[in-house]
């Protein structure tokens, strides 16, 4: 076998070989892996900065027909929790409770309103209805700490939070 | 044939070198050492299955909101997480219902020619006209899909929108048959 002989049987081989190699495309992925891993990024980024956001309820007023409950002994205790330009006021069907000062700082005093609420959550323990007042210019973050302060507390004796007023109602107008 | 067994013996030495090049160079060809192509399958799967699953996330999120200088949040230590109702964003300058504007805020308060009473009025005309025609839509979709209209509205407010303006939008929104709100706040345990 000559040397060129060697030669053609090596080119002809390579050629049925890139032949058959040609036969056995496949599509180029990187590009759509380039695309799906800059998305995948992006939405990494955007779900880890993502802030925790939540709810407080409430309610606008309604209005129904007394009784109905099967209870008409027990007296409804209409809770309403007023905040004003020198602190909250708590009034009931019982009448106005003494005021609750704001604190030396000009910050309300909501550890004083949680526990005034918590002492009359144990005299009414079913109520879990109240309203919410305000004055006009109050601004809508102390609305939302005074709604916090209005629906749990934490209990002393076993260390766990426990519901005060989680029903609550803007009252229909406002100071 | 003394002449010829050399040329004979030297024919077949060259026969078999060259037999033996060929099926060299053939191995060569069919395995080749340095691999061409890395088989990238197995990794577009993964990578799919996780774009599939961070977008899923992503849009699942109740609420999207952007907060600025004129949108600020205030932080409470609730424990509900959002939930997905009609959104009524009140920031400083401007009052939206669905991400649309609405009714402009100047200082905090709305321009009395848009509401029904003038200055000392509850009702936003705007903004019940608009949210009239968003429940009239939602209450055609919970025919058809067989649920009940609850008239939930996500209120999303920066946190010094005063109370007089809140309860205006408060009032309105009843008003176009929303009475339950849910404020949407920043999770915190402070």
């Amino acid at each position: 076998m000559t040397t060129r002989q060697v030669r053609g049987r090596m080119r002809r081989m390579r050629e049925r070989f890139e032949e058959a190699e040609e036969e056995h495309i496949e599509i180029n992925l990187v590009p759509y892996m380039d695309i799906v891993t800059n998305i995948i990024i992006f939405l990494l980024a955007s779900v880890v900065n993502q802030v925790p956001l939540g709810t407080v309820n409430v309610s606008s007023p309604t209005f129904g027909g007394a009784g109905g409950d099967g209870q008409p002994d027990k007296p409804a205790l209409n809770l309403t929790v007023t905040v004003g330009g020198t602190g909250f006021t708590l009034a009931g069907s019982g009448g106005v409770m003494p005021p609750i000062p704001k604190l030396p700082t000009g910050d309300y005093d909501y550890g004083a309103l949680t526990a005034k609420l918590a002492e009359i959550k144990k005299e009414f323990s079913e109520e879990t209805k109240a309203t919410f007042n305000a004055d006009a210019v109050t601004s809508y973050e102390i609305v939302v700490k005074t709604l916090d302060a209005m629906r749990t507390y934490k209990d002393e004796k076993d260390q766990q939070e426990k519901q005060l007023f989680p029903d609550i109602v803007f009252a229909a107008g406002i100071l | 044939m003394a002449n010829e067994n050399p040329k004979l013996a030297a024919m077949q030495a060259a026969r078999l070198a060259g037999k033996k090049a060929i099926r060299s160079y053939a191995r060569k060809l069919a395995d080749p050492e340095d691999i061409k192509d890395l088989n990238i399958t197995p990794m577009m799967d993964m990578m799919t299955i996780i774009l599939v699953f961070l977008l899923k996330s992503f849009t699942s999120s109740a609420t999207l909101v952007n907060m600025d200088q004129n949108l600020s949040l205030p932080p409470s230590q609730t424990r509900l997480a959002a939930k997905q109702a009609v959104p009524v964003t009140i920031t400083k300058r401007v009052l939206l219902v669905e991400g649309e504007a609405v009714a402009p805020i100047t200082n905090g308060r709305i321009d009395p020619q848009l509401k029904r009473d003038g200055d000392n009025g509850y009702y936003i005309t705007p903004l019940v006209e608009m949210l009239s025609k968003v429940a009239r839509r939602e209450k055609k979709v919970a025919e058809v899909t067989g649920q009940k209209f609850d008239g939930e509205l996500t209120i999303i407010a920066d946190r010094n929108t005063p109370y007089r303006l809140l309860t205006e939008i408060l009032y309105s929104c009843g008003q176009a048959e929303y009475a339950n709100f849910r404020l949407l706040v920043l999770k915190s345990r402070e």
